[in-house]
């Protein structure tokens, strides 16, 4: 049984589609990065999920049960990180997450949900005096209250310093080893690519790719781009060295001193022997995977092809 | 697209929406919305108002009204000018507490902390509205218990079953405001709405609920609505009696009149204390009627009204909240 199954779910606001017939599934225990530049729904398709906002058509069923009908049921079994959510400025650390698991009928004990966060030291404090960072921490924890099957973390990075935001990916695979589902949105690749199993692109209300990360990765055409400064460069050369075997793409950025970025699928060193045939002097070099933030970006901003940036 | 499951089909959600209650939750958000108010300064800061009210209307009482006093009708008279005080001060507090209640959390976005955790919306109106009204009543209770001691010096004597009716009283009449300001506050996202929303309700009992009354009043002078004729026997100085005929507002005006809130509160105090129904609440003389009064125009009815003024705001808000985008 699928942790979530979204079915052709659209969502209008008056003549505004936000979500326009999407479908897709998140298995039950892996981790779904939900992934999508702001705007692109989202939240909205989260906010479907918990019941905030109705559907205009289309099926959500969560852990099994329809999201609307058995709302209570999915949210008592399920951790949620809302995104752009003051907390309550008069209660401490505390006493929010009393309130949680007072709400669950859980036993978590506050002190170590708290220090799983990294924020045990502010339990009595109130949350008003809290920063961005602080306020996300309590949030989180809030969210593993009542060891929930299914965690649905909204932009969970927001407000984290990068350490901050490794330790957040650090709990979401100890949730997962325990047997979480875990579906988290994100509109940064760099963040889900490092703790999901597979990805859903999501473009104007529309998913435009899922696919396990190996699989956007191949996706992407799997070449490096390989930078090459030298001292010179002619015609015959750059030629040259577009046909070569390995070489896909070639282009001269010029400059002073000239560089020349290549797509090499296979071995580098032919297009630097190349060069050097030729007795054009190599400055410097350097080479770049095709990263999955480049498979993002062509997914949710050019036409088509990884160039378009 | 991934994996597609079978066609789109249709919503089937239309009215599936409706949430259920449940208690616990209820609690525990009451509890917490509590603890969100009591946490400030607002609670200790109500309790040291009322305590001030009484102590203040006591202490002049005490000092001016020595042939009141005289009279042996302290606590009546104390709990006329605490009535007429706490009419007019309890509804501005209750929509100031409950303003923000729901649209607050709504333009704040910490209402999806709360439906986050297994809360039907309806539990977090009533929660709210418990929440709240456990501030106003609580608040209410401490000023009142604290004030009796210096009452009780004060005046010398002390009837503890009309003061009781006042705090009473008091509590049912903040509940009926606090049902109203967190309904109204559930039916928007912007505070600002719901900030002109409770503005209305103010004006609308403050001013226009008088002015209507004056309307009709106009009306029936001018022959548009049928007045009803009574008779009244006045008894003039020298012990002689005349008989009059008058006109009067039809039932129907006078119950009009009755609605409003504040005229319940001090109705249903001249129930439960010995404070005399002339000089409170709307109260009609019996002349009024030629024969038995209407029930709907006794005073006990006014508990009915005030029951109505608790559920009617926060069963249309239950009705409601649960179909709008959060």
């Amino acid at each position: 049984m699928p942790a979530i199954t979204v079915d052709s779910l659209t969502k209008s606001y008056g003549q505004e589609l936000a979500l326009e017939e999407l479908s897709f599934e998140v298995e039950d225990g892996e981790v779904f990065g939900f992934l999508g530049p702001n705007g692109a729904g989202k939240s909205t398709t989260i906010n479907l999920l918990l019941d905030f906002i109705r559907p205009t058509s289309g099926r959500i069923e969560v852990l099994g049960l329809d999201a609307q009908a058995h709302s209570r049921d999915i949210r008592s079994r399920t951790g949620v990180l809302p995104e752009g959510v003051e907390t309550y400025e008069r209660l401490t650390a505390r006493q929010h997450l009393e309130f949680a698991i007072d709400s669950k009928g859980a036993d978590d004990d506050p002190e170590a949900l708290l220090e799983r966060v990294d924020l045990a030291d502010a339990i009595d404090k109130k949350a008003g005096g809290y920063s961005k960072g602080m306020a996300q921490r309590l949030m989180l924890a809030m969210a593993l209250v009542g060891e929930p099957d299914l965690l649905i973390l909204d932009e969970p990075s927001t407000g984290l310093d990068p350490n901050g935001a490794r330790e957040m990916r650090e709990i979401v695979r100890e949730e997962n080893e325990r047997g979480a589902t875990v579906f988290f949105s994100s509109h940064i690749m760099e963040q889900v690519e490092a703790v999901c199993d597979r990805v859903g692109i999501l473009r104007d209300g529309e998913m435009v790719a899922v696919d396990t990360v190996e699989g956007l990765r191949e996706s992407a055409g799997s070449g490096t781009t390989l930078r090459v400064t030298v001292d010179r460069i002619d015609d015959a050369a750059m030629q040259a060295v577009r046909s070569l075997a390995d070489v896909t793409e070639a282009r001269l950025e010029g400059g002073d001193p000239p560089v020349i970025t290549a797509q090499v699928d296979g071995s580098k060193t032919a297009v630097l022997g190349e060069l050097e045939d030729r007795d054009i002097e190599i400055q410097d070099f350097s080479t770049r995977e095709a990263s999955l933030e480049d498979v993002f970006q062509s997914y949710t901003t050019g036409e088509t092809g990884v160039e378009a940036r | 697209m991934s994996t597609d499951t079978g066609a789109g089909t249709k919503s089937d959600a239309s009215e599936s929406t409706a949430s259920s209650i449940n208690l616990e939750s209820v609690r525990a958000v009451a509890k917490k919305d509590f603890q969100d108010a009591v946490r400030s300064w607002v609670f200790w800061g109500l309790s040291a108002f009322f305590f001030l009210l009484i102590v203040g209307i006591t202490g002049s009482l005490a000092y001016f009204g020595e042939d009141i006093a005289a009279e042996g009708a302290t606590t009546a008279m104390l709990v006329f000018f605490a009535s007429e005080t706490t009419r007019l001060v309890i509804p501005l507090i209750a929509l100031v507490l409950g303003w923000k209640s729901i649209a607050g959390e709504r333009e704040s976005g910490s209402i999806k902390i709360l439906l986050s955790l297994p809360h039907s919306r309806k539990d977090v109106l009533l929660g709210k509205l418990l929440g709240r009204s456990a501030v106003l009543s609580l608040s209410l209770i401490v000023g009142f218990v604290a004030a009796a001691a210096v009452v009780a010096a004060l005046l010398g004597g002390f009837d503890v079953v009309d003061y009781a009716a006042l705090l009473l009283m008091a509590m049912i009449y903040g509940v009926a405001y606090t049902s109203i300001a967190v309904s109204l506050s559930s039916l928007t996202k912007s505070t600002t709405v719901a900030g002109a929303a409770m503005f209305s309700v103010f004006l609308l009992f403050y001013g226009v609920w008088n002015g209507i009354l004056e309307a009709l009043q106009q009306l029936m002078n001018r022959g548009t609505i049928d007045g009803v004729s009574y008779t009244a026997e006045l008894t003039a100085p020298d012990g002689t009696t005349e008989e009059i005929t008058q006109e009067r507002l039809p039932d129907w005006a006078l119950f009009v009149d009755m609605i409003d809130p504040g005229n319940a509160f001090q109705n249903t105090i001249t129930v439960l204390s010995s404070t005399g129904g002339d000089e409170l609440g709307t109260a009609y003389p019996e002349y009024y009627f030629a024969d038995d009064v209407p029930f709907y125009l006794e005073n006990w009815f006014s508990f009915i009204i005030l029951l109505i003024w608790i559920v009617v705001p926060i069963a249309v808000a239950l009705y409601r909240f649960d179909r709008v985008d959060l």
